[in-house]
């Protein structure tokens, strides 16, 4: 494989985040912002905490919604950057499988979480495993004890979306995400199985 | 006199995870954040906003609390100052706290993340919807006079998605 998995966390990881005089952070065809991870992780199992647990489904699965839309404009912003064009696209030899391997680099350089694709099937079905993830922190802080990371569910379907769905920005929701494992479950690590709807 | 913020950004590559003063941080966009908002609206009934709000609160005061303290921040206008850079720094917008003691204050916004990113993403909406601010400044308000989190109430009067001007923010102590 011709990505440099390491080479593009050292220098992903180096971007510096800013707010311009406006206090915003245009970038990548979206405007970031860089918050506590206890800020999101608050809200979320603020939520589930709070709520009949019969809501619980339908309150993770807006969670989830909003990581999938997130990762597939942000994803695509990426994929699109000159910083993407800078470290990533050299490496890039087959596509769109080296850009799923890269845009897992950059997943890990941005500190969403230490992740990487263990099984692709193309088109059809991609494994990650994440071995270190800040929504586990947040499920474990609460006392959560089932899978609870859907930032990475949500982001790994949309980047599956991107590289197998429609052109964007057609391709949303081509592909859903099943959380198999978590380390806020107990185990080494969260796997996440990506296949077509 | 001005004070200046002083964040410290590290990334530690053996668990891949940023840090600002030693706060785990993450990237987002817009995106993210208006989908939470929108989450927090259509769960309102079920303490959507309320948890928004508080989580907000509890987490931006608890960061500020931290930062006075080892920075030796004790002036009201100083903490004052360092807050409304935090708020520029890390991408959330322009914010002016005009007004403040211990029981009120007046804060207004000419550039907003939240706002900016819902426009972008849906246009206006007929109501404020920048709850994630709402939270920051009850957690600035609680870490300034030294109060708990749930000491102050936050209320928006104006809203930039609302076709207002700017966005304006009060503040009371409950």
């Amino acid at each position: 494989m011709a990505i440099d998995r390491e080479k593009i966390i050292d220098e992903m990881s180096k971007i510096k985040v800013v707010g311009n005089d406006e206090g915003l952070i245009p970038a990548l065809g979206v405007y970031v912002q860089q918050l506590p991870a206890d800020f999101w992780n608050g809200f979320a199992t603020r939520m589930i905490k709070s709520i009949d647990p019969e809501l619980a489904d339908a309150v993770e699965t807006m969670l989830e919604r909003a990581a999938h839309e997130c990762g597939y404009y942000t994803g695509h912003g990426i994929i699109t950057s000159e910083e993407w064009d800078k470290v990533v696209k050299p490496m890039v030899e087959k596509v769109p499988e080296d850009i799923l391997y890269g845009a897992y680099a950059v997943f890990s350089a941005w500190g969403w979480a230490n992740s990487e694709i263990v099984e692709l099937v193309p088109g059809e079905k991609m494994v990650v495993r994440a071995y270190n993830y800040y929504e586990a922190d947040g499920a474990k802080a609460a006392g959560i004890v089932r899978p609870f990371a859907h930032m990475i569910r949500g982001v790994s379907a949309a980047f599956m979306d991107l590289a197998y769905g429609d052109q964007f920005p057609n391709g949303l929701d081509t592909f859903t995400c099943e959380q198999t494992k978590g380390i806020e479950c107990g185990d080494e690590y969260g796997e996440f199985v990506v296949t077509k709807k | 006199m001005t004070v200046t913020l002083n964040l410290t950004h590290r990334f530690d590559p053996s668990v891949r995870r940023h840090y600002l003063n030693e706060a785990l941080s993450v990237l987002h966009c817009h995106h993210y954040a208006t989908l939470y908002t929108q989450l927090a609206l259509d769960a309102e009934d079920l303490g959507g906003v309320k948890n928004l709000i508080e989580a907000g609160a509890d987490v931006f005061g608890g960061f500020l609390n931290d930062y006075y303290a080892k920075q030796g921040i004790t002036s009201a206008a100083d903490r004052i100052d360092i807050a409304q850079q935090y708020w520029k720094t890390v991408g959330m917008g322009l914010i002016d706290i005009s007004s403040s003691d211990e029981k009120s204050g007046k804060a207004t916004m000419e550039y907003s993340h939240l706002d900016e990113g819902w426009l972008k993403k849906w246009g206006g909406i007929d109501r404020p919807i920048n709850f994630f601010t709402q939270g920051f400044l009850v957690g600035v308000f609680s870490a300034v006079y030294g109060k708990s989190p749930d000491s102050y109430e936050v209320s928006e009067t104006k809203s930039l998605v609302k076709g207002d001007d700017i966005s304006e923010f009060t503040i009371t102590l409950k």
